[in-house]
């Protein structure tokens, strides 16, 4: 055998393992459950499961409702996200020193003790509203058991990876990098949406990525402080499956959910790859 | 000739007590000045003063007269060439170029003049669309280079722009600095740990240690005349013996001139190219020839002068034919440099 190969047969005994079994949990899966999801009631297939998401008001009103809360929380996740990693990035005391600390503390609280100390806190009878009546401050208005709550956990899961992955981005930017710019008469704007954004854009990139699919498929906390209606897909398909007994319906919920993230991935590939083909016709 | 930059008492302690104080200098209009000192003496320090890059804590910086301590690095009528990491990676070599001459709103067709002159001026000529990763670092360093020139400062401030690059580079973009000096007629001030880099480009060598100016001087007066001892071990190769003072400067056998009017004991360093080797008849200090080193034109030799400890010196490669190592040999000095102890 000549060294090529035997380096052949080796990557492609080191790539199988993977491979079988991204292919038993994943693509197995998923072609069942999108053959599940095309039985009608009488026994054959087509495509009526679907045809309910689309029509059903409430149904409608769920997947509204998912991507709402999965916009506004990728949105709201990169803003704070951003700023807090930039601020760690330029700027020193005591804050910054305190931000650093306590940033990563949400990674270590389990999702659903995290999620049951919101309710605790924001509830109508929560420690806030408590609080705040003791101070004769008036009520907050209602968060908890309504999208403000959900969106609220989206933030406290997702905020302390998103700030890492940005941090590692905006400290790998030189500081010669920002101080050439300034000394060449960049303002603050300039400086920010002309070098540090295009600089960290691949990996706000990646971010929403994750972020948006961490949203999207999010299930605990949903399902414990979220409202009855709408709900998020993931509430939606569990009780669909385990209180109405609907298999075909909730595998065509499942099968909506996927293409949703898939249509996702492709961008997120795509953009990758243009940027990579880019680098490589410009060093061809 | 007029005063381009003159810094005045400048002080700046960092939290940890690192810093530089009483740092004055005068630099003349087109003259490239090198601040040159051991890593950690404040060089960087005193350069980022200059760019504004950094508050000092106490005296002023004044460039044609005016005062630019108040005003932020944009504001200065300087610019600053960096260590490494000077290009913007995701722009092209047009766009780092243009970026301050847009801002300064000059038309696209003289910005593209601009340019195109620029480059020609550092030897890169049609190099506008590659991006900062397709050049050589020493290429990356011109591009920077021109970026400055192009917003006309009138001080350019260099720190360590060529101590990323390999030797030989290093020795070319000395040549090409240069030129470009000779050529735009700009004030630089240049930043280097590297004697031999400072002693080749510089109208004047500001030498640094722990904070403070040694020496200002010519590199020739540095290498001649070193003030402190410091100086004289820093730059060159240079011997140090014990000596005594009184009317004259005694060391063993010799005598010397005592110009300074030092006492006591002193600490004297001579240039290997200074020591003159006699046979053991000769006047001298006696001693016992340890190593001959034939280096091309030039043989270095080791004496050993008993209490002296050894000494170097640098023999023309014919007067060393006749020598052999362990043989009894006396040592005689040209020239020396006396420093008070303590
Ligand atoms: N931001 C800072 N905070 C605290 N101390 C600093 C800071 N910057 C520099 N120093 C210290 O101040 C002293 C002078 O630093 P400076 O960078 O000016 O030295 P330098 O001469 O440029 O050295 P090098 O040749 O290594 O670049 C050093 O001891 C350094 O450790
Ligand atoms: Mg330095």
């Amino acid at each position: 055998m000549s060294k090529k190969m035997k380096m052949g047969v080796l990557g492609l005994l080191l790539v199988t393992p993977s491979f079988l079994v991204l292919l038993v949990i994943v693509v197995l899966p998923i072609v069942l459950s999108f053959k599940e999801s095309l039985k009608n009631k009488s026994g054959g297939y087509d495509l009526s499961n679907y045809e309910y998401l689309f029509t059903d008001k409430l149904m409608r009103s769920n997947i509204i409702f998912t991507l709402e809360v999965t916009v506004i929380s990728c949105v709201l996740v990169l803003i704070i996200s951003y700023a807090l990693a930039a601020f760690m990035r330029f700027s020193q005391g005591m804050a910054v020193r305190w931000i650093k600390r306590l940033y990563m503390i949400p990674l270590f609280i389990p999702s659903v003790i995290a999620t049951y100390g919101l309710i605790q806190l924001l509830g109508n009878h929560g420690w806030a509203n408590r609080l705040l009546l003791a101070a004769h401050m008036g009520q907050l208005p209602r968060i908890i058991f309504d999208i403000k709550g959900i969106i609220i956990a989206s933030l406290w899961f997702n905020i302390p990876f998103t700030t890492m992955l940005l941090g590692s981005a905006l400290t790998a930017i030189p500081n010669s990098i920002v101080e050439s710019a300034k000394d060449v008469g960049a303002g603050r704007l300039q400086i920010f949406f002309r070098f540090i954004l295009p600089m960290t854009y691949k990996t706000l990139l990646v971010a929403v990525t994750f972020v948006f699919m961490g949203v999207i498929g999010s299930f605990t906390a949903p399902f414990l402080l979220g409202p009855n209606a709408p709900q998020m897909l993931g509430v939606s398909m569990e009780q669909v499956f385990s209180v109405f007994h609907e298999k075909e319906q909730a595998a065509a919920l499942a099968f909506f959910t996927f293409l949703l993230c898939s249509g996702l991935g492709y961008f997120y590939i795509r953009s990758m790859i243009a940027e990579e083909s880019v680098k490589n016709a410009l060093l061809g | 000739m007029s005063i381009q930059l003159s810094i005045r008492q400048l002080k700046k302690r960092y939290k940890t007590g690192d810093g530089v104080s009483d740092i004055s200098l005068d630099i003349r209009k087109g003259e490239l000045i090198t601040l040159l000192g051991p890593s950690g003496c404040g060089k960087t320090t005193v350069l980022r003063s200059i760019g504004g890059f950094l508050d000092p804590d106490a005296g002023d910086i004044l460039i044609e007269g005016k005062s630019v301590l108040g005003s932020p690095p944009e504001k200065r009528p300087t610019s600053m060439v960096f260590q490494s990491y000077n290009l913007w990676p995701h722009m092209t070599v047009y766009d780092n170029l243009a970026f301050g001459l847009k801002i300064r709103k000059m038309s696209k067709p003289a910005i593209k003049q601009a340019i195109s002159e620029v480059l020609e001026l550092v030897r890169l000529p049609g190099m506008e669309k590659k991006y900062p990763g397709q050049l050589s670092g020493g290429q990356q360093q011109r591009v920077a280079v021109a970026r400055s020139l192009l917003l006309k400062p009138a001080v350019l401030l260099l720190d360590e722009p060529f101590s990323a690059l390999d030797a030989k580079l290093r020795h070319e973009m000395r040549e090409e600095l240069r030129e470009i000096q000779a050529d735009s007629g700009l004030t630089m001030v240049f930043v280097t740990h590297d004697q031999e880099e400072a002693l080749s480009i510089s109208d004047r060598i500001v030498v640094m240690n722990k904070g403070n100016i040694e020496q200002i001087a010519s590199p020739q007066d540095i290498y001649d005349h070193p003030e402190t001892l410091f100086v004289a071990q820093f730059i060159g190769k240079m011997n140090f013996v014990k000596g005594v003072a009184d009317d004259r400067i005694r060391i063993g056998g010799l005598s010397f001139p005592n110009a300074q009017a030092h006492s006591g004991p002193v600490s004297i360093a001579i240039r290997p190219e200074d020591v003159i080797l006699n046979d053991a008849e000769g006047q001298g200090i006696p001693g016992i020839l340890k190593q001959i080193m034939v280096l091309g034109h030039y043989a270095e030799v080791s004496v050993e002068l008993g209490d002296h400890g050894t000494i170097r010196g640098f023999q023309p490669r014919e007067a060393v034919k006749s020598l052999q190592p362990g043989q009894k040999v006396t040592v005689h000095f040209a020239k020396v440099l006396t420093y008070s102890e303590g």
